[in-house]
């Protein structure tokens, strides 16, 4: 795989695992992807298919069990801890829950401010300097400049995500990790962020890694969409192709599971049967296979692979590589 | 059209703050027939929980308090009835699930158990073992695998949690049941799942449905006819197909226009600017007044009444006023 | 879109109220804990004077009127010169209490602060690293919990000597595993949030974390638990004076005062029920104090 001019992040055969009594829990096997700066890639999943473990591992706030991640072509793993520091400008975070993701103690200046702070941007001392980037930052994300000096819980959780956003924004970073930033949103606010987000990524030329369990949301926000169960990559496609044509079975029920607002295209689901595979100590092969209407015992015989079974277009079910679905 | 169940008749409720008296629900009208569903949708805070605990006179007094209207199941007047008919009524005929699986299971209780409870309650003379078959059965059918029957409520994940609350509530065959979200913290395909069960359970014994959520999908797919409920007010009532076919109020245009759609390449979302009114300070006209594209002078000065169109689709706006007539 | 139409406009600038502010405007509400508040306010007062008193006037007040004997009027009951009435070596009851809420209240707020400090970073090591180090300070902690706190202060100072000093680190020990484990329970209760998570992802390094993030957010369990261990360290210093084993007479530490007159129970119910109430009313107050201040920080009431 020779490296593209345009690539911003690559990363390459990712595990994350966790020790747990019964064993090993596989929150992350295998996980490999690239994305081109300035591009989406949405990572979609149901709870517990280890979408944000895997956010969290590439930015090393879960230490990675195994894998490589290169960020503009740095060994991402191998940095130690003031190199790592230094990166954290380049690679951010936005988190789900707006509520539990500020320091409720902070003020919306003081949250700003903390990673100016921290990566010793501006010295405690100019206070003037730091005030001015708040508010440049606060405009930015469309936070009024007289909630300056509110606390989080006298916001609601349009404007708290919104400073989430700019938090995540203040060192002006290249890469975002956005994970699930407007599930626990209302309908009309989740439009808003939405938005917001777009516009910034246009301006800024964010790159993010977009993690939801909406599908509607990560068909209109990705270029790309990485589908995983239960720490296993199934599928990968860009947007319109996977929804066009999904590959994976497993995609295919999903999709068919989303329930469309109007009355008129009634759902047609495709069921799965039979029962999760524990994630803990699973074995070799897919970990679908047990649900999967078209499963055969090789399924759960063997590794899976990662093809390219159309350009651009990756799957790792073995009976659509064979060509039999 | 069958028999009216549910007749809800200008239903006021209020809580009293510290911060200032709320009005929770002003004046709904609603009517629910026997085995039809009724899909309530809006935000948070407008109200829909309120409404659902109105109906089961479960509001917390204080702060709450049901200051007007009334509520006819089956000709009779709920909030006229002795605590102790309202007991009996309530699991019997009416079953609700709440939104938050933690408060309504029984954390010293097997899963199992607490279904064949309610099983037996409402089959007496029934054997314990004849119970414990038909418990298994209800969480085989929301999708938990009958060996479970002895874990107790928090061997289970949150969505588990859900689905045994679920099985709870339909397990005693009750005439109506509320479901105030119940699929929000669910994956998509078990939502599928467990609203194809709702619906099949429903079928077979007649049960009416009030569903409420924020998801216009999970609405086109289950209900019969649907209320859009914004800062404690109904704004549009009518079957699902007026209301999603022939979308009359800002609001609901604004709700339409805030979910990505899975069919067009759009790139932005026509998101409602602003939020809903603080409801300790709500506004003395149209509640939507300050977000509506359409608004006039006399939008904020007056609120609109609920106008009937002739063919019964109901909307709250001024711009009908007179197809109204 | 709306937010930016009200960016530029000069609106004022909302004003603070944080999560103290809402805190004291909960609390001022409850009558019962602020009448705790305004009593022990009071003492605190009263401690504060009689120390600067007894500072000014080189301990002479202390020395004429404290602890001089009037044996002519040992035992006298309450009246208009001595409203508390007279001891058992007649002095005035009500300037020996006056004089010996220093003892209990400072003795017990340093043997608090003792506790609060070792125990509290014990408790927030423990509940931040987790495994081996949470392993080997908890177990040390349940080891000092099995042993009843009085008999273990007791022990300390039989070890040790009686002395004002012994006696606070006898108390201050028997109350480090309470706040270890509170605040190792309440580390635990924050370490998982978001926000944790995003103070690491801005480069934040640990000791900035533990302490403007987690303990920061970890206080108001900590504080409760700090007035009402104040009530109990209140109760064992006087406990340990009853015994003998604390402060020793002729200073007048309530507790002190109150085993002296337990032999003359039947001849003067002033000497027992006056030091006995003041006690008692302390540890009232703070008590309500303590309750008032759970309700008014608990969390669960913001969100």
């Amino acid at each position: 795989m020779a490296e593209k001019s345009n690539e911003i992040l690559r990363v390459n055969h990712l595990k994350k695992y966790f020790p747990v009594p019964a064993g090993m829990l596989h929150a992350v096997d295998d996980i490999s992807f690239t994305i081109d700066n300035g591009k989406t890639l949405g990572v979609v999943g149901e709870s517990g298919c280890g979408k944000s473990t895997m956010g969290r591992a590439i930015l090393r706030l879960h230490e990675p069990t195994s894998g490589e991640v290169y960020f503009q072509g740095k060994d991402v793993l191998a940095l130690d801890k003031q190199g790592m520091k230094q990166l954290r400008r380049d690679m951010q975070i936005i988190f789900q829950d707006p509520y539990a993701s500020l320091n409720p103690r902070m003020t919306v200046s003081e949250a700003i401010a903390a990673p100016l702070l921290v990566q010793k941007i501006y010295s405690r001392r100019d206070k003037a300097e730091i005030e001015k980037r708040v508010r440049e930052i606060m405009d930015l994300v469309g936070l009024a400049n007289r909630l300056i000096n509110t606390y989080p819980h006298e916001l609601d959780g349009g404007r708290r995500q919104r400073i989430g956003i700019a938090r995540a924004l203040a060192l002006n970073p290249k890469f975002i990790v956005c994970d699930e930033p407007v599930s626990a949103l209302d309908v009309s606010i989740q439009a808003q962020i939405l938005n917001l987000m777009a516009d910034l990524q246009d301006e800024l030329g964010l790159t993010y890694l977009f993690i939801t369990h909406d599908l509607s949301v990560v068909k209109y926000v990705s270029d790309d969409i990485l589908v995983m169960y239960l720490g296993q990559m199934v599928e990968k496609a860009p947007s319109d192709k996977l929804f066009k044509k999904p590959m994976h079975p497993y995609t295919q029920a999903l999709l068919s599971a989303i329930p469309i607002p109007d009355p008129d295209l009634p759902m047609n689901r495709i069921t799965m049967k039979g029962e999760l595979t524990s994630p803990v100590n699973p074995g070799i092969g897919c970990r679908f296979a047990k649900r999967c209407p078209y499963a055969k015992d090789e399924c759960s015989q063997q590794e899976m692979v990662l093809t390219e079974e159309e350009p651009g277009h990756f799957v790792t079910c073995l009976r659509v590589q064979r060509g039999e679905i | 059209m069958s028999e009216l169940l549910l007749d809800i008749k200008g239903l006021s409720i209020i809580y009293s703050t510290e911060d200032g008296v709320v009005e929770a629900l002003n004046k709904a009208n609603l009517q629910l027939h026997k085995g039809e569903s009724l899909g309530l949708v809006g935000e948070t805070g407008a109200g829909k929980t309120t409404l659902a605990r109105g109906i089961m006179r479960l509001i917390p007094n204080p702060p709450g308090k049901i200051t007007g209207g009334e509520i006819f199941y089956e000709g009779k007047d709920l909030l006229k009835l002795k605590d102790k008919e309202m007991r009996q009524l309530r699991g019997r005929k009416i079953s609700m699930i709440f939104q938050d699986p933690m408060t309504s299971l029984n954390p010293v209780m097997t899963a199992g158990d607490q279904i064949r409870e309610v099983i037996l309650t409402h089959n007496p003379g029934m054997s314990k073992k004849e119970g414990r078959k038909q418990a298994e059965e209800m969480l085989e059918m929301v999708g938990i695998n009958a060996s479970r029957y002895d874990d107790y409520p928090h061997q289970f994940s949150g969505g588990m949690k859900q689905r045994v609350v679920i099985a709870i509530a339909l397990a005693c065959n009750p005439e109506l049941l509320i479901a105030d979200e119940p699929t929000t913290a669910l994956d998509v395909t078990i939502q599928a799942q467990v609203l194809e069960m709702i619906h099949d359970l429903k079928q077979k014994n007649n049960t009416a449905m009030l569903l409420i959520t924020h998801d216009l999908g999970v609405v086109a797919q289950n209900c019969d006819t649907v209320a859009i409920i914004y800062a404690g007010e109904i704004v549009e009532y009518g079957t699902l197909r007026q209301v999603y076919k022939n979308i009359l109020h800002p609001y609901t245009e604004g709700l339409f226009g805030s979910i990505p759609s899975l069919d067009t390449t759009s790139t932005r979302l026509n998101a409602i600017d602003g939020m809903m009114p603080d409801p300790t300070l709500l506004p003395k006209g149209c509640k939507f007044a300050d977000r509506c594209k359409f608004a006039e002078k006399r939008c904020l000065e007056k609120d609109p009444e609920l106008i009937t169109l002739s063919d019964g689709h109901k909307v709250r706006c001024f711009r009908y006023e007179q197809e109204g007539k | 879109m709306e937010e930016n139409r009200i960016t530029n406009e000069t609106a004022p600038v909302k004003k603070q109220r944080s999560l103290w502010d809402e805190a004291w405007r909960r609390f001022r509400k409850n009558k019962t804990a602020m009448g705790g508040l305004i009593y022990l306010s009071i003492l605190v007062i009263i401690a504060i004077s009689t120390t600067v008193i007894d500072w000014v006037t080189k301990n002479q007040v202390y020395k004429n009127y404290i602890i001089k004997q009037d044996l002519l009027h040992r035992l006298k009951g309450p009246s208009a010169q001595h409203i508390f009435g007279q001891d058992e070596f007649g002095r005035d009851i009500f300037l020996r209490m006056l004089w010996g809420t220093r003892y209990s209240l400072f003795m017990g707020a340093l043997a608090i602060i003792f506790a609060l400090i070792i125990g509290g970073f014990l408790g927030a090591l423990a509940g931040y690293y987790g495994k081996k180090v949470d392993a080997v300070i908890m177990r040390a902690m349940d080891i000092l919990l099995a042993i009843p706190s009085m008999l273990l202060a007791t022990a300390i100072v039989a070890a040790l000597g009686t002395s004002l000093v012994n006696v606070l680190i006898a108390i201050g020990i028997s109350y480090i595993p309470t706040f270890a484990r509170t605040v190792r329970a309440s580390v635990l209760t924050v370490k998982d949030r978001d926000f944790i998570e995003a103070a690491r992802a801005i480069g934040c390094d640990d000791s900035e974390i533990i302490f403007k993030y987690i303990v920061m957010n970890a206080l108001a369990p900590i504080i409760v638990q700090a007035t009402l261990g104040l009530a109990g360290a209140i109760l064992s210093i006087a406990g340990l004076s009853f015994l003998g084993l604390g402060i020793q007479p002729p200073t007048p530490e309530w507790g002190a005062m109150l085993s002296n007159a337990r032999t003359y129970i039947r001849d003067a119910w002033h000497v027992t029920v006056m030091p006995g109430l003041g006690i008692m009313l302390t540890i009232l107050s703070l008590n309500l104090m303590g309750d008032g201040l759970r309700d008014a920080l608990d969390p669960k009431l913001k969100n």
